[in-house]
């Protein structure tokens, strides 16, 4: 599947910005046999005084933008296409839970993709009680740590609401546990402590979901903006597996990755400083069209 | 010989002294409290009871001075602190209070060859850190070949991953390390704490020496104890030599003067001639780090950072922090900056990693630790759990990624279970997070406690830097000193001390090197460094908030002086005072008291924000101000006291003033805060001027504007007549050569801003509106003075301020 991926990102300003700086992560990742980026570009309006672009430890596209003459608004555009491969829907070769940690002990690796990043605490996940309690009541009826994983997912997808004014960028990940309603990264966060508890490694993935679904198919949830999903380490055997706690499913070809990070905080779109006196606000514009149907 | 007058075993050091025996034995007068603890070593006595030779002329010295003149040296030590601003923060749950600084007068004393043992272990320490550190950042081939779990780096939060693969453009990672080391009961050091990302303490060590050299001026010029000097020299010449242009300065990063050490920040930068600089000082442009200066952007390549890695860019790592400067870590990627240490080192603090270095040392160097860590196991592995659990009663638990402690080092201990089943299980699901550490009972050293020694337990905090010569140790560094002999509790914030360390060489050792920095050592003469704006903007506020408040202080004087010759609130001079001058509404002292008190406020602020710049002097008769006016605030004072009382607070101030006009050397700096005295000074005058003038102005009024305008004498000299509003007017507003006239004062400001650096961008520059000002004072005011010509020229002095702002200080 071939896809057309547009998104602006605009921030107005109530006052004049003299000075401004952004990191902004919203390029597509090329991912062998999964994701090819056929082309992308990345600009700013007004452009900016300097652009650099680099790969951060996790391998994502990471771009700084430092803007230093007077302006009002920005806008970054990002335009993409991408190419996402069908997957064979993998068979269940993960091991146990605690074959699982055997496994992760024994890696001596400390390479972007090595599981080690992806166990404990991190910037925005911690494991409250209730919710360490919960992933182990949803996984004990499995010893399969892939299982586990669907178990998790399909139980926080029944269980908490998708609900796009509850939560902000901010809000803890206790909290939308606690009232069980939030957007995507919420959904995400709280699955990635819930298998974290559990001793399976996750990360969190950011990227784009197609816009209209294939004809006869309901819409995603999440569609209009930024995406985000979770991706979970299943023994040597199966690699990193990912799954739609959002949308209660196993991630396929209406996904697209922009980037992995322990959380939130490794992969945000976009972060910023300013030097200036008002109040900013942000509107995000996202299509993912498919080009080609094969 | 005196070690045998003074040996006895602990029991018979009784308490039961006479008043003949105090005569016969100072000695043992002094001593008669110093019960020693077995199990725990001494460093005053040995093993036996036995006084140390080290010690041996000290205590003879000390116990040949008379208790007062051991209590006033003690309080010349203490005063020389609070003079010179030492001072450290007491964290409540609201507040930071400044208290004074716990020094204990009486050094640590330790043998010369015992000192070599402990600088040569951590200078192995220092390598070996600096190897381990490399390899994580690089190839980690420590975990690759299973030296280290790959665990105790990826869960480490000080692991910091924007910087993995990035090389320091130094070529190391490590440049200046702090150790915290501890003696155990056999006599052995033990190292307790790795400090690597921004060690604080090294200027606190010197002041320490500074103080405590005064509490015993004689003894300890003549002593044969190494100096500290050579040290800072060492490192400030490496650290220059690391910059890429030799006429750049070198940046000390301070998190701001809310920070416990900011002090020394201060301190140390005036002594190695460093620029002391915050984040928002800071900016990055083309991937160099840059300061912002009254003359623009100046590059800056080397950094000693004091701020702590995880704030130093609030794009890449901490988000919150407002301290730190974005894009910081691309400027050091790029290879254009240096930081003192490389961020990311702090990882080297984690109690978990010092787990690993008695095996990493070996198969690192293929030699053990010259000195023992303080025995620890990480928690994330079967085999340690079970040799934690097995002497669970020996055994502190701790952190295994944080070390992470302010300066006061009470870092909060992890709470685990009490029950073995309930620890146990607790460890298998946490351990990786924690780490045992085996409790180590701390040798003990002498502080003054009623007149006497008594035993306290101790840690030594060494500081080791790197030379152009390799590794140095700073020959002392300091001493905590716990408030009672429990070792555990050692932080200041729980009431513990400070003291000075002092490295006896002895007799026939080789002479030492001169104790002074010297400051001659650049061949290409003094060095120009640009003033930062922020300073420029603090010091031109100093001068603004004080000229404020003397300008307040003299109203409030005459508004009292006014008072008590029976005049009532609602008469017409005193409401003038009142709303028109000090723009009170109401009339009771406290009120009216606010209008100088709350500039004084102000000043203190930005002058502590510019301690840097600051002669000891000029802080001392500032702080003395501020506590004079509190003072002053905190009792009621009757109204006809207040004309006499406020008399003394004019008197500090000119004090002040004073030393600004005389002590001050006329750098970019002292000319910013001449142009905040000026412009405020101007500005009061239109005030005054604006009010007198006024069509129907009290009777009175041009007598009180002489008065304010402290212009009575040269009216009387100049004008053999009463005050007209023509010759008040000339003398306070046109006389170039009446130091309180506002011409003088524009004059003064525009002398001032011709000698500054152009601004960076052209147009309507403060340059040409000070040349306006002038113009119209001298051409169009004489014809023309009056109550609204003052407001227009009082706008126009505003302006120009805000002109100023915008031309150098944003």
């Amino acid at each position: 599947m071939i896809y057309d991926i547009r998104l602006r990102l605009t921030h107005f300003y109530s006052g004049p910005v003299g000075f401004g700086r952004h990191r902004v992560r919203v390029v597509p990742l090329d991912i062998p046999t999964w994701q090819r980026v056929l082309s992308w570009t990345l600009e700013g309006d007004p452009v900016p005084s300097e652009q650099l672009d680099e790969r951060d430890f996790f391998e994502n596209h990471s771009s700084f933008l430092l803007h230093n003459a007077p302006h009002a608004q920005m806008q970054i555009r990002m335009a993409a296409r991408v190419e996402r491969l069908v997957q064979q829907l993998k068979q269940d070769t993960s091991p146990t839970i605690i074959g699982l940690a055997a496994e992760i002990a024994s890696l001596r690796d400390l390479s972007p993709a090595s599981p080690h990043h992806f166990l404990g605490r991190s910037e925005r996940i911690i494991m409250p009680v209730d919710l360490t309690r919960y992933a182990r009541t949803q996984a004990a009826s499995t010893s399969s740590s892939w299982a586990a994983v669907q178990l998790l997912g399909k139980a926080l997808h029944r269980d908490m609401r998708f609900d796009g004014s509850a939560t902000t960028v901010d809000t803890p990940l206790e909290e939308a546990f606690h009232h069980r309603h939030g957007v995507c990264q919420d959904f995400a966060h709280i699955m990635i402590a819930g298998l974290r508890s559990l001793g399976i490694p996750a990360r969190y993935v950011s990227g784009f979901l197609r816009t209209e679904p294939p004809e006869g198919q309901a819409r995603l949830e999440g569609a209009d903006a930024m995406h985000a999903w979770v991706s979970a380490w299943c023994g040597a055997r199966m690699g990193w597996v990912e799954y739609d706690p959002t949308n209660g499913i196993i991630v396929g070809t209406d996904h697209i990755t922009v980037g992995y990070g322990r959380d939130y905080f490794d992969v945000s779109p976009i972060k910023g400083v300013l030097r200036s006196s008002g109040q900013s606000s942000v509107a995000q514009a996202v299509d993912v069209i498919p080009v080609v149907a094969y | 010989m005196i070690c045998d007058a003074v040996c006895m075993s602990d029991t018979n050091a009784g308490t039961f002294q006479t008043q003949t025996q105090i005569q016969t034995n100072p000695i043992r007068h002094v001593l008669r409290g110093y019960q020693t603890e077995s199990g725990v070593a001494d460093e005053l006595r040995d093993e036996a009871g036995a006084l140390r030779p080290v010690w041996s002329e000290f205590v003879r010295h000390l116990a040949s001075l008379q208790p007062t003149a051991v209590a006033d040296r003690f309080r010349r030590g203490n005063q020389y602190l609070r003079d010179a601003g030492v001072f450290y923060r007491k964290y409540g749950t609201d507040s930071a209070d400044e208290r004074d600084w716990p020094l204990s007068p009486i050094p640590v004393l330790l043998r010369g060859q015992d000192w070599d043992v402990i600088a040569s272990g951590l200078i192995q320490r220092a390598e070996l850190l600096e190897r381990i550190v490399a390899d994580l950042y690089g190839p980690a081939e420590l975990i690759r070949d299973g030296h280290l779990p790959a665990s105790v780096v990826a869960q480490n939060p000080g692991w910091l991953r924007p910087l993995v693969g990035v090389k320091p453009s130094s070529g190391t990672f490590l440049n200046f390390l702090a150790f915290e080391v501890g003696r155990g009961p056999s006599g052995q050091w033990w190292v307790l704490g790795d400090r690597t990302d921004a060690p604080s303490g090294a200027g606190f060590a010197l002041e320490n020496r500074v103080a405590t050299s005064r509490v015993f001026p004689n003894f300890y010029g003549q002593s044969n104890t190494r100096r500290l000097a050579g040290f800072f020299q060492g490192f400030r010449d490496h650290l220059q030599n690391q910059r890429k242009d030799k006429s750049e300065p070198i940046g000390l990063l301070t998190p701001g003067q809310m920070n416990d050490g900011f002090f020394e920040h201060a301190y140390l930068a005036r002594y190695l001639g460093f620029l002391l600089v915050e984040g928002e000082d800071l900016t990055v442009s083309d991937g160099h780090l840059k300061v912002r200066t009254v003359e623009g952007l100046k590059p800056i390549s080397v950094l000693w950072r004091r701020l702590d890695a995880e704030f130093c860019d609030p794009l890449e790592l901490n988000e919150d922090s407002a301290l730190g400067t974005p894009g910081m870590l691309d400027a050091i990627r790029c290879g254009n900056l240096s930081t003192i240490n490389m961020p990311g080192a702090g990882i080297l603090e984690s109690p978990s990693l010092m787990a690993f270095l008695p095996q990493l040392c070996v198969a690192l160097t293929g030699a053990p630790l010259e000195l023992p860590n303080v025995a620890t196991w990480w928690c994330g592995q079967p085999e340690e759990r079970a040799q934690v659990l097995a002497q669970r009663d020996r055994i502190r638990f701790a952190s295994a990624f944080t070390a992470r402690t302010a300066f006061n080092e009470d870092a909060p201990t992890p709470e685990v279970p009490t029950d073995p089943k309930a620890l146990k299980a607790h460890l298998e699901a946490h351990g990786a997070s924690l780490v045992g550490q085996e409790t180590v009972r701390l040798s003990t050293t002498p502080v003054w406690q009623n007149g006497g020694l008594v035993p306290r337990a101790m840690t030594l905090r060494v500081f080791v830097a790197r030379t152009e010569n390799g590794w140095q140790v700073m020959p002392g560094g300091y001493a905590r000193i716990g408030a009672d002999r429990d070792a555990t509790v050692l932080g200041m914030q729980s009431g513990g001390s400070v003291a000075d360390v002092w490295v006896m060489n002895a007799k026939d050792d080789a002479p030492l090197s001169a104790p002074t920095l010297s400051t001659a050592a650049a061949p290409t003469g003094p060095q120009h460094i640009a003033l930062p704006s922020r300073a420029a903007d603090n010091l031109l506020w100093l001068g603004r908030y004080i000229e404020r408040a003397e300008a307040a202080m003299r109203g409030f004087r005459a508004y009292f002086s006014l008072r008590n010759t029976g005049v009532r609130e609602d008469d017409p001079l005193a409401l003038m005072i009142q709303r028109g001058l000090l723009q009170a509404y109401a009339t009771d002292p406290m009120t009216l008291a606010r209008a100088f008190e709350m500039p004084i406020e102000m000043a203190g602020v930005c002058a502590a924000k510019t301690r840097d710049r600051f002669s000891v002097d000029g802080m001392l008769a500032l702080k003395d101000l501020a506590r004079t006016t509190q003072e002053l605030s905190a009792r009621s004072i009757a109204p006809d006291e207040i004309p006499y009382e406020v008399g003394t607070l004019l008197r500090k101030l000119s004090g002040f003033s004073g030393l600004v006009h005389e002590n001050m050397y006329r750098s970019t700096a002292w000319r910013f805060l001449s142009i905040g005295l000026s412009i405020e000074r101007a500005v009061s005058i239109t005030t005054v001027l604006s009010e007198a003038l006024k069509p129907g102005a009290p009777e009175g009024a041009l007598d009180l504007a002489l008065e304010l305008g402290d212009s009575v004498m040269s009216h009387r000299a100049r004008y053999a007549s009463w005050p007209s509003p023509a010759s008040v007017g000339n003398l306070l507003a046109l006389d170039p050569h009446n130091h309180r006239s506002i011409l003088y004062h524009v004059m003064r400001a525009q002398m001032h801003i011709a000698t500054l650096p152009p601004p960076p961008h052209s147009g309507l520059s403060s340059q040409s509106m000070v040349m306006a000002l002038h113009r119209q004072i001298t051409e169009d005011l004489p014809s023309g003075m009056s109550s609204n010509a003052m407001i227009k020229i009082r706008a126009q002095i505003w302006t120009l301020a805000d002109q100023l702002a915008a031309d150098y200080l944003k």
